[in-house]
C-alpha cells in the first residue's frame, strides 16, 4: 500500500480528556490544509515529543486514535514512565512537535463478504482497534468487526460506549472477573474460535496491546489456522527507519524487519517468537 | 567572572561566513550528520532538502552486508540513549550501485563510514569503496571503534601500533582521504590521533558512542541484549569536548570533525572552539529529522551576535581561565599591586 510520507510539523494540544483506569486522550491541532494525518490508516502511528529540552532525547510512538481532515487528531495513553508521564500532564495550548504518518504495514479492512474480524485490544493497545472499528461503522460494515478487550478489572477498559454506539459486538474480560469474563482475553478468544470452527466461519484476527498478550493472541491464532495480524511495540528511537533499534524477529529472506517501516502490523506467523 | 570575547561587534547573519575547510575539502558550513543516525540519506529527503546540510555520513558500511544484533538494541537513558545496532548494513557493493549515485546527486560531501571484520576485511572494505573514488565519495570514515563487533575490534580503536597499521594498508588501498573515527575508549586519544596521522589519515572524527550499560532492576536483565552498548547523545558532549581540546592541543594542524551530543547551534560552537573543524549531529536527528539545516542557522545567529565572522577564526581558539590572586592570611592593602 502506497502511504503519504511523512513529515513533521508541531500541533497544539486542544484537549486532555481523563478516562478511567488512569487513561488519557490527548486531543491535538496541527497544520489543517493538508492535514498531515488526514489519510491515517488503522495502526499508523506518530512521534510526539513536547519542549521538554534534552531529556528525555528521544520522542515516543503512540497509535492513531482518530485524526479528522481538519488537522484535529488524538491518541490515548496512560502514564508509564518518563515520556509518557510528561504527556499526560500536558495542558490545552502547550506545544507538541509531531512526526507522522508513520508504518506501512497496517490493518486491513474488513470487506462486506470478507472473514469476519476480531479485534483483540488490551491496555494501551486499543487505539488502533478502535480506529479500525470506527473506519468500518463508517463504511457501514460494523457487523464484520467484533472487539475482544482484557485488562485487569473493569476500570481497565475504557471507550467502550464508543463501539455500543457503532454497534459492534463485545467480548470482555477482566482478571478480577467485575466486567465480562474472568481472565485473559484469550478466554472469550478461544470460545469464539470454537464457535467459528463449529459454524465453519471465516476469521481474522488483528490484534495490539502488551505482549504478553500478543504471544498467546499468536499461539491461539496459529493453533486455529486463523490469519493473525499483530500490532507490535518496540522501543524506537526515530520511526521512521533510521536507527534500526525496532527490529522485530522474523522468518524469511532476513532474520529482522523494522516495527516502524515494514510494521507496526505483521503477520503472526512470520514473527519469529518463541 | 571573565568578560566575554567580543572579537568585533555584532554582525549581521549575512555577514557571517560560515564556508570553511576540513583539511583540503571545502565545506558551505560546518554542520554535518553522522553515521548511523543519518541511514544513506534518502530516509530524511521527506523531511527537508538535503542540499541544506554540509555532507553526511553514511551508516558504517562493510565488505558484505551484515543482519543486525538481538533485541533489545536501544534503550533510552539520562539525556542520551544506548545502542547495540550490530552495525547492521547493505555491504558495499549494494551501496555503490543502490545508494551512492542518488547521494552523489545531491552535490553536498558524501562521507562513508566503513569498517571491517578484521585488517583484512578493512582493506576489502576500502579497495572496494574505491570504486567510488570519482562517483561522490570524499571521504572514507574509517570506524575504529566498533564496541558491537565481538571479533578483533577492540584493538583497532584503543592500540596506536595496530591502528597505525590498519590505517597504513587502508590508506594504500584508495584513492580516497580516509579520516579516521576515534574511538572514546581508548586510553591515549592523542596517541591514537598521532598514529594514524603518521599513517596517512588526513583527518580524525570524534567522538563514537561510549560503551556503557543500563540495567531493569524487576527483571535482572541488562536493558540490552548484548549486555554492553554504545551511548550517544548530550549525555557525552561534555567528554566529546574534552577529547577533541586534547587532540587539538597536541596536534593543531590535524583536522577534527567533532562529534557527541550536539542539539544546538551554540553546541556546534563549542566543538569549533575546542578545536573542530567541522561537526557532525548524531542522535538529535531522531526526535527532529530536520535539525541540521536549524543548527546551521542557530550556529550562524549565534556567531553574527558574539561578532565572529567565519569558523576559522575560533576554531580551537579557547584561552584558559585566568589565575586568581595567592592566597594569603591578609587581605593586600587597598590599592597595592594585584
Ligand atoms: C508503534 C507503537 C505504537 C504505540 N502506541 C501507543 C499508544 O497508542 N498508547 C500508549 O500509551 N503507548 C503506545 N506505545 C508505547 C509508547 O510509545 C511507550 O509507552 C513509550 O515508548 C514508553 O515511554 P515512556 O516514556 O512512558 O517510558 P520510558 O521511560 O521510555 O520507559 C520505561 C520502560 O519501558 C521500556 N520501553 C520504552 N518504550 C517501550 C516500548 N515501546 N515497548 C516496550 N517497552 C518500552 C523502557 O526500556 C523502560 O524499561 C506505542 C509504541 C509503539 C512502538
Ligand atoms: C543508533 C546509532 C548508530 C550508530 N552507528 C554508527 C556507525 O555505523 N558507525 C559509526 O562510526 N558511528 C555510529 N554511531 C555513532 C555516531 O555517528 C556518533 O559518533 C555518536 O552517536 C555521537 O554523536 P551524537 O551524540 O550526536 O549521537 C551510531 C550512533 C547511534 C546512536
Ligand atoms: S525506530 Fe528507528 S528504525 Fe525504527
Amino acid at each position: 500500500m502506497v502511504t503519504p510520507s511523512p513529515s513533521q510539523f508541531r500541533a497544539r494540544v486542544v484537549d486532555t480528556r481523563a478516562l478511567v483506569g488512569g487513561y488519557f486522550v490527548l486531543s491535538m491541532e496541527g497544520p489543517a490544509q493538508p492535514a498531515p494525518l488526514a489519510a491515517v490508516i488503522p495502526g499508523q502511528f506518530v512521534m510526539l515529543r513536547g519542549e521538554w529540552g534534552r531529556d528525555p532525547i528521544n520522542p515516543r510512538a503512540f497509535s492513531v486514535l482518530d485524526s479528522d481532515g481538519d488537522g484535529r487528531f488524538s491518541v490515548m495513553l496512560k502514564a508509564y514512565g518518563r515520556g509518557t508521564a510528561r504527556l499526560c500532564a500536558m495542558r490545552s495550548g502547550e506545544p507538541v512537535t509531531v512526526t507522522g504518518p508513520l508504518g506501512q504495514g497496517t490493518f486491513v479492512s474488513p470487506s462486506a463478504h470478507g472473514p469476519t474480524q476480531l479485534l483483540v485490544a488490551g491496555g494501551v493497545g486499543l487505539p488502533p482497534l478502535h480506529l479500525q472499528a470506527r473506519r468500518a461503522a463508517a463504511a457501514g460494515l460494523a457487523s464484520r468487526v467484533e472487539l475482544l478487550y482484557g485488562g485487569r478489572d473493569r476500570d481497565d477498559l475504557v471507550l467502550l460506549t464508543d463501539f455500543e454506539g457503532w454497534g459492534v459486538r463485545m467480548h470482555l474480560a477482566t482478571e478480577d472477573g467485575s466486567l465480562g469474563d474472568r481472565g485473559f482475553v484469550t478466554v472469550p478468544l478461544q470460545r469464539r474460535l470454537q464457535a467459528a470452527a463449529d459454524a465453519g466461519e471465516a476469521l481474522q484476527i488483528l490484534a495490539c496491546g502488551p505482549t504478553p498478550m500478543l504471544r498467546a493472541v499468536r499461539a491461539m491464532g496459529l493453533r486455529h489456522h486463523v490469519p493473525t495480524f499483530l500490532c507490535l511495540e518496540e522501543e524506537m528511537a526515530c520511526g521512521f527507519g533510521v536507527c534500526l533499534g525496532c527490529a522485530v524477529p522474523v522468518y524469511g529472506d532476513k532474520p529482522y524487519e523494522y516495527c516502524c517501516t515494514e510494521g507496526p502490523v505483521f503477520e503472526a506467523r512470520r514473527v519469529r517468537w518463541s | 567572572m571573565t568578560a566575554p570575547v567580543r572579537s568585533a561587534a555584532s554582525l549581521r547573519p549575512e555577514q557571517v561566513e560560515l564556508a570553511c575547510r576540513f583539511g583540503s575539502l571545502s565545506l558551505p558550513h560546518p554542520i554535518m550528520t553522522a553515521s548511523g543516525c543519518f541511514a544513506y540519506g534518502d530516509k530524511f529527503a521527506p523531511f527537508f532538502d538535503l542540499r541544506r546540510i554540509a555532507g553526511l555520513s553514511t551508516k558504517g558500511i562493510s565488505p558484505r552486508p551484515r543482519p543486525g544484533n538481538p533485541l533489545p538494541r536501544i534503550c533510552e537513558t539520562a539525556a542520551g540513549m544506548l545502542n547495540s545496532i550490530g552495525l547492521e548494513n547493505v555491504g558495499a557493493q549494494a551501496f555503490l550501485s543502490e545508494k551512492l549515485p542518488w547521494l552523489a546527486e545531491l552535490g553536498i560531501s558524501v562521507w562513508v563510514n566503513f569498517f571491517g571484520e578484521d585488517m583484512d576485511s578493512y582493506v576489502e572494505c576500502a579497495r572496494m569503496l574505491d570504486a567510488g573514488h570519482d562517483r561522490g565519495i570524499d571521504v572514507l570514515e574509517m570506524n575504529i571503534s566498533c564496541p558491537n563487533i565481538k571479533k578483533g575490534g577492540i584493538e583497532f580503536g584503543t592500540v596506536p601500533a595496530v591502528a597505525h597499521e590498519l590505517t597504513k594498508r587502508c590508506v594504500q588501498a584508495t584513492r580516497i582521504p580516509i579520516v579516521v573515527k576515534l574511538s572514546p575508549n581508548a586510553a591515549d586519544l592523542p596517541a591514537m590521533a598521532q598514529a594514524v596521522a603518521e599513517a596517512g589519515a588526513v583527518g580524525v572524527s570524534l567522538i563514537n558512542t561510549i560503551t556503557g550499560m543500563a540495567i531493569d532492576v524487576r527483571t535482572r536483565q541488562p536493558r540490552l541484549a548484548t549486555t554492553y552498548g554504545g551511548l550517544s547523545g548530550p549525555a557525552i558532549k561534555p567528554i566529546a569536548l574534552r577529547m577533541i581540546h586534547q587532540v587539538h592541543r597536541a596536534m593543531p594542524q590535524l583536522p577534527i570533525c567533532g562529534m557527541g551530543g550536539i542539539t544546538t547551534g551554540e553546541d556546534a560552537l563549542e566543538f569549533l572552539m575546542a578545536g573542530a573543524s567541522c561537526v557532525q549531529v548524531g542522535t538529535a536527528n531522531f526526535a527532529q529529522p530536520a535539525i541540521g539545516p536549524s543548527i546551521r542557522d542557530e550556529l550562524r545567529d549565534l556567531m553574527a551576535e558574539l561578532g565572529i565572522a567565519r569558523p576559522a577564526d575560533v576554531i580551537g581558539c579557547i584561552r584558559p581561565v585566568p589565575p586568581e590572586p595567592a592566597w594569603a592570611s591578609e587581605a593586600p592593602e587597598p590599592g597595592s599591586a594585584s
